[in-house]
């Protein structure tokens, strides 16, 4: 339960300037307005770093304040400056970032403290949760040990009795299952989430006042997504913190936060109450990112509007709005005046820093409004129906097994694993199959054999009417590797950093013995499809942003007029405002060549957005396979349905209202069950 | 318990047959190119026939016989007695290696230990200021001393205590052997053995600790940054504390393999070192072999220098092992 707090007696600390008195306005969440003295304010905060490519100002004047009880949502891009804010807030940044303005914790000024004054707030005070939780634990270190380890940097004197059973006690309190045997075990033993559920036990061992997640779910499969946002809630409970939450995922901001911070360029853009940001979001970028979004919990109608061009770097940001160069409405003054962070709305203290504020009040402006392009989804090759088409890639009980070794030095055969499990599907011409599940669900597994072109171990591949295990030779399977290309997650490595980008796509051409001639005209076509100028095919990957490289990956396998393509997660490592320029290109490839797509992804979103039909695997199996819309209205396996309750939606009414399901041993538990029986 | 015993009984088993198999190639191979005959065909007078074929013969050292016969009866020797043969005039390599292994020991031992220890901490010290103007000093000295060749360096050295010999009147510093004083005092003794073992050792030591400085270096700078050290401030330790508690171990496991392979190459010497400071260790003996025409005793120190480096290797393993839970012996 939150506890007043009782030292902050001294209410004389806190500024009563505009950022606050707005802020005590924002009542439009679950929480209403916030109540009493702030925990922290941070004012006027701006960090640059001096780097090689000059000074970069990765902050530009951030304000807000934060409460006990109450959750922060910081919102935004990759550069928007929402992760260089967390580290400076605990003192964590390198030793390159200067940081100016004021960071008050409880009246206390934090800017300005050395190292070691700052190690007495942080983890007692302020503690943070970070990203990747494979390696946010020291390897060499068990469990226990690192969570006494908190514990005794701020609490010397405990004994070891105590140690022991506080730290049984957290353990608990994240939901870790027999904590007393897990005590000695070490990081490499448990998976991705039961290290985030360490790290949450870290982070609250001594009780903050302010706890600090930044992407804390990022790299976690969406089950366990669902699973550590419900633990964060207990750590929120059980300290009463002030919680901030940085996250590029709008689904996640819907359900956890109170407030919301939108930042774009190392700004604050727009400001508001949960609520009031997903009804009526009113600055540009805001509505733009809500819209680009695919959504999960309805079916798709429109394409989706891609927010145009790239975020900025940082070391070259727009004069003007920042976002001047993105946004539709911009004119004039945006090119040339940055603005402030005025009242949208006073009474509820919402806040946007737009020159087209007014504009977009008085017209009641909404997304459709601002980015008019909303177009239907283009008719699908509509003639023949799907299942009548012809059918392209056939696989029948494919089987895919691995050797288990025994860790270490010596490596005994332990048996095997079974990575794909007589998996069977069909795809037909011009139909986008997704193949969905977490990691370890074996769907890249699949994708891999049906790339590799030789004989699975059991069971058949047929590709466009030819069983491969009757393919005799390298030519013949060159030959039929034409037509089946693939697309791989990452750009930035799929594509050779020096080969220049005429290279990348005469590469597949030339390995199909095409003339200089016929190559040149291709290349010209293929950079025209994807919407790059044709002009840049002398630079090198690394002279474009992540979408235009994943244009150009696309490009390389559209090169030799491919019938099928496999996409391994392509826009998983995209900006959100990126990703719908690569679905909308994708659609309209597909019904530009008739192409047809295996698409494996772990998004839901996007894959109701743009599959005809999905396959949902678990544990190398398909557990469902139907037509995309019967199978998000209406799951029949309870794994499904675990996986489709775990999906967070952007939108807070919804959200807070859904009840997760957890899928244990072929059933399904409320979620809820799970962890409310560990109290304090 | 058991499952360990198990596993190094059974590296242990693996490297007998590999240093059986690469002793007995090398067996070959000297066998092949050196010519024991010409030590007696080049004196002079030239001995009578008779003599050479019975001396090469009492040395089973003889061309004439069949090699598997030779081949046979050497590793015959050696598997029964222990026995590595004898060299061409004669005497016992058993006895030559075994008086020549202690001078080795004594020269490597201090020079390694003072190494791993300088090396190291430099590596640790400037990694914390990288960048700074101690670890450019230190980076650049250690680039020097890695691009002069070990002989040019000893020769360096020996040139510069002469001078001080010479300046001062006194013999300070000696620059050969590893002992000239047979009196019975102690302390004399052990100050004489200084005065001869501190010039090889800074030479040793120098570049050894080159070595592990920059690689420590590296290995720190390599987990300072990473992630787990960020939570490891973010518990409230210090960034020095952090670095000293959390990373500090991990880049230390690439630095106990190397240290594992010096300790095998205490045993083994050091070739060049011993030669310039007159050292009778294993190094200076391993040239003499080769330049003698003594085949068992060049067989016998690359036998000797495997097993030593075999023991490295599982060493090597051991300590990762003891420093790295993800490493399990099982």
């Amino acid at each position: 339960m939150a506890e007043t707090t009782s030292t902050s007696t001294q209410t004389s600390w806190v500024a009563k300037d505009d950022t606050l008195r707005y802020e005590l306005l924002e009542n439009n969440g679950p929480k209403g307005a916030p109540e009493g003295d702030p925990i922290m304010s941070i004012r006027n905060l701006k960090v640059s770093f001096a780097t090689e490519a000059g000074r970069v100002d990765a902050v530009r004047g951030v304000n807000f304040d934060l409460w006990r009880g109450r959750t922060l949502g910081i919102v935004g891009e990759s550069g928007s400056g929402k992760s260089v804010t967390a580290l400076s807030l605990i003192g964590l940044l390198d030793d390159n970032a200067h940081v100016t303005g004021s960071v008050k914790f409880d009246g206390e000024e934090l800017v300005g403290k050395t190292d070691e004054e700052m190690a007495a707030f942080r983890g007692k005070s302020i503690s943070m949760i970070f990203q990747d939780p494979l390696s946010a634990l020291t390897p060499m270190f068990s469990i226990g040990d690192q969570l006494a380890e908190t514990l005794l940097i701020h609490n010397p004197n405990m004994t070891n009795q105590q140690l022991h059973d506080r730290c049984i006690e957290l353990l608990t309190m994240v939901g870790i299952t027999n904590p007393e045997d897990r005590l000695d075990a070490y990081p490499h033993e448990f998976s991705g989430g039961m290290r985030q559920r360490v790290v949450i036990a870290i982070a609250i061992a001594n009780d903050p006042d302010v706890i600090i997640a930044d992407e804390p779910t990022t790299a976690l499969d969406v089950t366990i997504q669902a699973q550590i946002l419900d633990v964060l809630a207990v750590a929120q409970r059980e300290t009463g913190a002030a919680v901030v939450l940085i996250t590029h995922d709008l689904g996640v901001i819907a359900g956890t936060a109170d407030d919301v911070l939108v930042m774009y360029a190392g700004r604050a853009v727009e400001r508001a109450s949960i609520d009031t940001i997903f009804d009526q979001p009113s600055h540009p970028y805001t509505m733009g990112l809500l819209g680009a979004v695919p959504k999960p919990h309805m079916a798709a109608e429109h394409r989706l509007v891609p927010i145009k061009g790239n975020p900025p770097s940082l070391a070259a940001i727009p004069k003007g709005c920042p976002f001047s160069p993105r946004c539709p409405m911009a004119s004039g003054s945006c090119f040339e005046i940055e603005p402030t962070l005025d009242p949208f709305n006073a009474a509820e203290g919402h806040l946007v820093s737009c020159h087209k504020l007014a504009t977009i009040r008085d017209r009641h402006l909404n997304f459709q409004d601002v980015y008019p392009e909303l177009e239907p989804l283009p008719a699908k090759w509509a003639e023949v129906p799907r299942d009548q088409r012809p059918i392209v890639l056939e696989v029948k009980d494919l089987v895919k097994t691995f050797p288990v070794q025994g860790k270490g030095l010596i490596r005994r055969d332990k048996g095997t694993m079974t990575a794909v499990d007589h998996v069977s599907f069909k795809l037909h011409e011009g139909e986008t199959l997704a193949l969905v599940g977490e990691s370890g669900s074996g769907k890249s597994t699949t994708l891999m054999q049906i790339m590799d072109l030789v004989k699975p171990e059991s069971g058949s591949i047929t590709v466009l009417g030819k069983d491969i295990a009757t393919l005799k030779n390298n030519r013949e399977r060159r030959e039929l590797r034409r037509d089946l290309q693939v697309i791989f997650q990452d750009p930035m490595s799929s594509l050779d950093p020096r080969m220049p980008i005429y290279d990348v796509l005469a590469e597949p051409l030339r390995a199909q013995k095409w003339a200089p001639k016929d190559i040149n005209k291709r290349i010209g076509e293929l950079m025209h499809l994807v919407g790059i100028n044709p002009d840049y095919v002398d630079r090198f990957p690394s002279q474009f942003s992540g979408g235009q490289r994943q244009r150009i990956a696309i490009a390389r396998a559209l090169a030799t007029s491919p019938k099928i393509l496999l996409l391994d997660e392509p826009i998983a490592s995209l900006d959100v405002s990126i990703q719908a320029g690569i679905i909308n290109l994708l659609e309209d490839l597909q019904v530009q060549l008739k192409i047809s797509y295996l698409f494996v992804a772990h998004d839901l979103a996007v894959i109701r957005h743009i599959s005809d039909s999905v396959a949902v695997m678990h544990l190398g199996k398909i557990v469902e396979q139907g037509d995309t819309e019967e199978v998000f209205t209406n799951p029949q396996d309870p794994y499904t349905q675990a996986l489709l309750s775990a999906i967070p939606i952007p939108d807070p009414k919804i959200e807070r209202t859904r009840e997760r399901m957890v899928y244990q041993d072929g059933k399904l538990v409320s979620s809820s069950s799970l962890l409310s029986g560990h109290k304090g | 318990m058991a499952r360990f015993v198990g596993y190094v009984v059974k590296r242990v088993l693996n490297y007998i047959v590999m240093i059986f198999v690469a002793t007995s190639l090398t067996y070959f191979l000297a066998s092949a190119f050196m010519s024991p005959r010409s030590n007696y065909e080049s004196r002079t007078p030239r001995p009578p026939q008779e003599s050479i074929e019975w001396a090469l013969d009492a040395a089973n050292l003889n061309d004439k016989t069949p090699i598997m016969e030779r081949y046979q009866k050497w590793i015959g020797d050696i598997l029964t007695k222990g026995d590595f043969g004898k060299t061409p005039t004669g005497a016992s390599v058993n006895h030559e290696i075994s008086s020549r292994i202690g001078a080795s020991v004594q020269l490597m031992l201090l020079a390694t230990i003072i190494s791993i220890v300088v090396g190291v901490s430099l590596g640790v010290y400037t990694a914390q200021r990288q960048y700074q103007w101690q670890d450019r000093f230190w980076s650049g000295v250690a680039s020097l001393f890695m691009v002069i060749p070990t002989v040019v360096l000893a020769i360096l050295i020996v040139f510069f205590a002469i001078e001080v010999n010479t300046a001062t009147g006194t013999r300070i510093f000696y620059v050969t052997g590893l002992s000239s004083y047979s009196g019975s005092n102690f302390f004399i003794g052990l100050l004489d053995f200084l005065q001869h073992i501190l010039l090889p050792t800074i030479v040793l030591t120098i570049i050894s600790a080159v070595g592990y400085h920059l690689g420590q270096r590296t290995y720190l700078l390599n987990e300072m940054h990473a992630d787990y050290v960020r939570t490891a401030r973010a518990k409230g330790l210090t960034k020095k504390q952090a670095i000293r508690k959390h990373a500090l171990r991990a880049s230390l496991i690439p630095t106990a393999v190397s240290v594992a392979f010096s300790i095998a190459g205490i045993f083994t010497g050091a070739v060049m070192t011993e030669k310039i400071f007159a050292i009778h260790g294993l190094g200076e003996y391993f040239i003499n072999c080769i330049n003698n025409n003594n085949i068992h005793g060049a067989v016998a120190v690359a036998a000797f220098s495997g097993a030593c480096t075999l023991v490295g290797a599982l060493l090597a393993d051991l300590f990762a092992a003891a420093l790295d839970p993800r490493i399990k012996m099982s």
